[in-house]
């Protein structure tokens, strides 16, 4: 089995809550844990959200492709742009016990995916991978939902 | 996203509905900000009716906190839905920021 769903979005913040949408229907409709659900809404806005921000420095006219799929092994969304390359060397989050403002994208995203990933072979833009494993693979109880 | 301020026993309430995320979070900064500018000395934000609050919201926050703290003012809140509460607790922000289970328990404090 493999649920697929594409979609693309303007890169204006205002489509955020309809990638949130899409992202939490293609949970619940899969039937996947609902702290998974939530975590993957939180990594998928916020990545999406760092596009809009980092990759196209706030212009809404751009446009974000968004691939989600379910397998019985994981929850996957792969996320497109066609903006500034990211820096992955500088892209940190601030300390968790550092309180100021902004750096706290990056963790929701970490807490919520086994793995997040740029795809280094894509020459413009961004690919960016985020995976979330749902069973036991190989012995690796890490990787439990 | 809603955003509704009213006064009570001298404190201005901040009553927001809806998700906060990169488009709502800038006008609850602007608000926000306002009052911080008026130096208005208790700010009491109520999430009862948030649903979904991200980064940016966290960052308006905490924002608003320090500006607050240059007069030593207050920014308390309320009715915070287990869903915020665990992105504040996450951010280990329930450790600065002042939580309240009720409007009442808010002003009294």
């Amino acid at each position: 089995m493999k649920d697929e769903v594409i979609i693309t979005v303007p890169s204006h913040p205002k489509y955020l809550s309809l990638v949130r949408a899409v992202t939490v229907t293609m949970g619940v409709q899969n039937e996947l844990d609902e702290g998974v659900i939530e975590h993957m809404e939180h990594a998928v806005d916020e990545a999406c959200s760092n596009v809009i921000k980092h990759a196209y420095g706030g212009d809404p006219g751009k446009q974000i492709g968004i691939t989600l799929k379910v397998t019985p092994e994981a929850f996957e969304v792969v996320i497109e742009d066609s903006g500034l390359k990211a820096d992955v060397a500088r892209i940190k989050g601030r300390g968790l016990d550092d309180i100021k403002p902004g750096g706290l994208g990056v963790h929701l995203i970490k807490r919520a995916c086994d793995v997040v990933e740029f795809d280094e072979k894509k020459t413009e833009g961004n690919r960016l991978r985020l995976v979330k494993y749902l069973k036991v693979k190989h012995g690796n109880k890490d990787k439990r939902q | 996203m809603e955003i509704k301020i009213n006064d009570s026993e001298g404190a201005k309430i901040i009553a927001l509905s809806g998700d906060i995320d990169m488009y709502t979070s800038p006008e609850v900064r602007k608000q926000l900000l306002r009052l911080i500018a008026q130096k208005v000395p208790v700010i009491i934000v109520d999430l009862t009716d948030v649903a979904y609050i991200d980064s940016s919201g966290i960052a308006t926050f905490v924002e608003g906190l320090k500006g607050m703290m240059q007069y030593r003012g207050r920014l308390k809140f309320f009715g915070m839905p287990e869903r915020v509460k665990e992105i504040f607790n996450f951010s280990k922000l329930d450790r600065v920021f002042d939580m309240y289970g009720s409007m009442e328990d808010a002003l009294k404090s």
